[in-house]
């Protein structure tokens, strides 16, 4: 069994109106986001991957399956998707439960797995009430409890964020890393940038229903080529390091920090510019550090997608 | 199918048993089928009221009368001559009634209002200046004539509209009504063959509307007899097949049921708006009789009406339209009847269950 | 201390008067109503039956053309009340058709999207957003019920002369008075259901229901209590009552015109308290 999940060549079309198009990706375990602005088509890959909407072109293979074998795809993968509603006057423990014995499981199974889930989520006090009156962040934990129940390969997670405080939040972004680390496929939609830097191993960048870029977010800067990398550099004798800069033709602007300890560096070439630094602490500069500064989610998404207009 | 599927169409009907029975969108259900229980309870009071007002005109009366007696009072006759046939009036009163003379002008008239009655029938004159100006004649209800009314409202109301209409509500519900809540994909994310799903989403349809309007359908006929003695009932039910009649009404019902349900629940699958189906049904089932004889078997009332058993006539002052609706096509055996019905469905949940394959969560689109 | 710059002015034009505001929401949901291909086909069939009767009373004053086609000297129709009375029960059939398809969609939606208090929080009251919705269905259905049937009458005015139209001005009241008694009732039973359910779809369905349901359970409440107040609560019956009252049908109807008279106003009144009710709660305050 293969252990990706892959869009090949896949296109969506909702009558007129475009979902996805031309998007082929192959997705390892771990972490991958899902970011760009509404409506480029972020949910319409979650759909297509678990069969909730079919491919207009193209094919989609979760771990070597096709969503379109619900008896065998579900019990790899759960979904915690991004609509507000659960079936009429369940309780939040009766959601999980009856999604449980749809697998067949027992009802001694489906309790023990319930209450292990909802556990997980931090929901146990509140598990009895009905789902309908629950509040929005609650909604969205027995959400995500319904979707880990049965211990899935792959979690399809639609902006699961949404609504969480910030303690509950910091817990389920330590459960995805969890799941990760297990070996699971954990893929989520958000529109936290910062967060998704934090916890992603990869990302995939959607605009107006292409795939804008994909993959480690380092690399995926390094691609960025039209905009020359900006590194800060922290060091003694900021102004000598500019002059010395300066010479080199790659650089392309150099900013004194205010501080005076330190310089912002604009590089067309970012190896070669790693290079001159390491015969620069030769010269005897004392530099304190060197950082990237753009290379995370937030810069990549305003440089592919930042200027763009959504579509739809 | 394997335990698998059975474990699953299990959890599904019990899923969807609360929201069809406690769901507070599903109460006009409820209602459909308790309006005719209603009406057949109320005739039952009335008329027990009615018998009992006749009795206790007979013990007051000066004679014992026959049906013969009182039918032979004509207008016009004095109230002497009433007296002589039918003695002293059990009931009397009079009333002062208005009678117009002119456009503009008007007289007040005394009236006598007497009430006659051998037990089962009743008489009431009214009589102006000594003489019979008005009869009214009530008789009382036999069970045939009843039993003969409960047939008619059945197959005319019952079956073409309550379930009908109580059908198109419930089967609707499973999926359209699931897209409109926007909750059709919890069952999607399951490990559930969509075919599988269909069947106990309508399995669970299926008991909702058969316990609903099976009980309603009891109920009616209990409601109908009330109003008769024991021993009339007791002979209704051992020498006039009331029993086998009883048995007929409930086994259409679930017919119906069956039929219908499979209809609506695939109209709820293909069509997003139901008014257009539902009419199409509609118009379908009343155009039946005027139908090519093959296209005549794929409806439901064919069948079903073969199965009642009373054969109604229509009332001739039927407007066009109902009678259309309500007219019989001709009759075919209780089997064909059965079978052909069961075909019928299972050739519609076919076709639903190659949609539901295809089926996929838009829900902006509704 | 914040200084703001005083840049923003409000309007100070020409404003529209007051009494016509309501017709922005008729002209907006016509629109919509129009841009749906199916609904726009269904309003053109429904005006197939008028042009068959301007048709009709065209080849009755032919009588050439009659004579050579039917080979008889008598007149093809008689178009005098009768003819008038078939032709409503037709577009009437055709208006509640196309009640149910567009009914139910006028206020639904705007409960279900909470639009309901963004359009009452505009200088729209209450009643005048009901009478924006309402003329939706009364100018649609008057399309198609007593502007082509005045247009039949003064057809046959103009080629009968006015001596018949003088005679059978009644008509012309009839027509007009049982199509609006029709549409009324249509019209406020469709935006009550559609006040109170939030679902378009079903809201349709229960005005099937209720047309359907009522008809059926009336006769039935005849048959068991050998009554005729069963007609009551028949809409149709009812309104056919007030007609055959109007075009001066023969026969006897099963109740007084007095009676499905009350019966449709306690119908129709009931009807809009409903509906009064239900947008009273979107209401703001002011």
């Amino acid at each position: 069994m293969s252990d990706r999940i892959v869009f090949d060549n896949v296109s969506k079309f909702y009558g007129d109106v475009l979902g996805v198009n031309r998007v082929n990706l192959s997705i390892p375990p771990g972490i991958t986001s899902l970011v760009g602005p509404n409506g480029s088509g972020k949910t319409t890959l979650m759909n297509l991957m678990t069969g909730l909407i079919r491919p207009s072109r193209g094919h989609v293979s979760i771990l070597g399956l096709t969503p379109d074998q619900p008896e065998q795809l579900f019990h790899l993968v759960g979904y915690s998707t991004q609509y507000d509603s659960f079936p009429k006057g369940l309780t939040g423990y009766q959601c999980v439960s009856s999604y449980l014995r749809l697998y067949g499981f027992d009802r001694a199974q489906s309790e023990q797995l319930t209450w292990a889930a909802i556990d997980r989520v931090g929901l146990r006090d509140a598990a009895h009430r009905k789902a309908a009156g629950y509040s929005k962040g609650m909604r969205q934990r027995i959400r995500l409890a319904q979707s880990l129940a049965h211990n899935p390969r792959v979690l399809v997670l639609d902006e699961p964020l949404n609504g969480l405080d910030p303690l509950v939040r910091a817990e389920t972004i330590a459960l995805f890393r969890a799941l990760a680390k297990g070996g699971c496929h954990v893929i989520l939609s958000s529109h936290v940038l910062h967060e998704v830097d934090i916890i992603s191993d990869q990302v995939i960048l959607m605009s107006a229903g292409y795939v804008a870029a994909e993959g480690n977010i380092q690399s995926v800067r390094s691609e960025i080529e039209d905009h020359p990398m900006q590194i800060l550099i922290r060091c003694d004798r900021p102004g000598e390091l500019a002059s010395r800069f300066f010479a080199e033709d790659h650089v392309v602007e150099v900013r004194l920090h205010n501080d005076r300890r330190g310089l912002l560096v604009k590089t067309k070439a970012p190896d070669r510019f790693y290079l001159l630094m390491n015969r620069i602490a030769l010269d005897g500069f004392a530099v304190e550090s060197v950082a990237p500064c753009d290379d995370d989610v937030n810069s990549v998404y305003e440089y592919l997608i930042g200027a763009e207009e959504p579509t739809r | 199918m394997n335990s698998l599927f059975w474990t699953q169409i299990s959890a599904i009907v019990r899923i969807e048993m609360k929201k069809t029975f406690f769901a507070k969108r599903g109460l006009w259900i409820y209602l459909l089928a308790l309006a005719p229980v209603a009406l057949f309870f109320t005739h039952s009071m009335v008329e027990i009221h009615e018998h009992g007002a006749r009795r206790q005109m007979v013990q007051k009366s000066a004679r014992q009368l026959t049906e013969r007696d009182l039918f032979s009072i004509g207008i016009g006759m004095s109230r002497e001559d009433v007296i002589a046939r039918l003695g002293e009036p059990p009931v009397s009163r009079t009333r002062n009634r208005r009678m117009r003379t002119g456009r503009h002008s008007s007289i007040i008239v005394p009236t006598e209002i007497m009430s006659y009655s051998d037990g089962n029938n009743e008489l009431v004159l009214a009589v102006q200046n000594g003489a019979v100006t008005g009869i009214q004649k009530a008789s009382g209800i036999s069970l045939g004539q009843d039993s003969y009314v409960f047939a008619g409202v059945f197959q005319f109301f019952f079956l073409r509209l309550a379930i009908f209409f109580g059908c198109l509500g419930i089967f609707m519900n499973l999926f359209r009504g699931e897209m409109l809540d926007k909750s059709l994909h919890f069952y999607l994310l399951t490990p559930v063959r969509r075919e599988i799903l269909m069947i106990g989403k309508y399995l669970a349809g299926l008991l909702a509307a058969t316990v609903i309007f099976s009980t309603s359908t009891a109920l009616q006929f209990i409601a109908l007899l009330l109003q008769f003695d024991a021993a009339v009932i007791a002979q209704y039910m051992d020498q006039n097949h009331g029993l086998a009649q009883m048995a007929a009404y409930l086994g259409v019902t679930v017919l119906a049921c069956i039929g219908y349900g499979s209809i609506f629940l695939a109209a709820g699958l293909l069509f997003r708006n139901p008014i257009v189906p539902a009419a199409a049904v509609l118009i379908w089932e009343a155009a039946n009789p005027v139908l090519p004889a093959l296209l005549k078997k794929f409806s439901i009332i064919y069948y079903l009406k073969s199965l009642c058993p009373f054969e109604i006539t229509l009332d001739p002052g039927m407007p066009p339209l109902f009678a259309l609706l309500a007219s019989n096509p001709e009759p075919i055996s209780r089997y064909i009847a059965i079978f052909g019905l069961l075909a019928v469905s299972i050739l519609v949940l076919l076709a639903a269950s190659k949609r539901v394959r295809r089926l996929e969560i838009n829900y902006s689109a509704d | 201390m914040a200084v703001y710059k005083r840049s923003y002015r409000p309007y100070s034009g020409e404003t529209t008067p007051v009494w016509s505001r309501f017709l922005v929401l008729y002209r907006f949901s016509r629109r919509n109503l129009f841009r749906s291909k199916v609904q726009t086909v269904f309003f053109v069939i429904c005006l197939f039956f008028p042009l068959l009767c301007l048709l009709g009373i065209y080849a009755n004053s032919h009588l050439n053309a009659i004579t050579f086609l039917s080979r008889s000297t008598g007149p093809f129709l008689d178009v005098n009340g009768r003819f008038f009375s078939i032709y409503l029960d037709v577009q009437a059939a055709f208006a509640f058709l196309l009640t149910a398809f567009i009914g139910p969609g006028l206020v639904s939606p705007d409960l279900a999207n909470g639009a309901l208090t963004l359009y009452l929080c505009r200088p729209l009251s209450r009643t005048e957003y009901v009478l924006g919705k309402i003329s939706v269905l009364f100018i649609t259905l008057s399309w198609m019920t007593w502007v082509p049937g005045l247009v039949l009458f003064f057809v046959q005015a103009s080629i009968s002369g006015w001596q018949w139209m003088w005679d059978n001005l009644w008509i012309a009241g009839a027509i007009v008075l049982g199509s609006l008694v029709w549409i009324a009732v249509l019209s406020l039973a469709a935006l009550a259901l559609s006040a109170w359910v939030r679902w378009r779809i079903v809201a349709g369905a229960l005005l099937l229901g209720l047309f359907f349901f009522g008809a059926g359970f009336g006769r039935a409440i005849n048959a068991v209590l050998r009554t005729q107040q069963g007609y009551l609560i028949d809409l149709s019956q009812l309104v056919s009552i007030i007609w055959h009252d109007l075009f001066r049908d023969a026969g006897e109807p099963p109740l007084s015109v007095s009676e499905a008279w009350i019966a449709l106003l306690a119908f129709t009144s009931f009807c809009l308290y409903l509906l009064m009710r239900k947008i009273r709660a979107n209401e703001v305050v002011r």
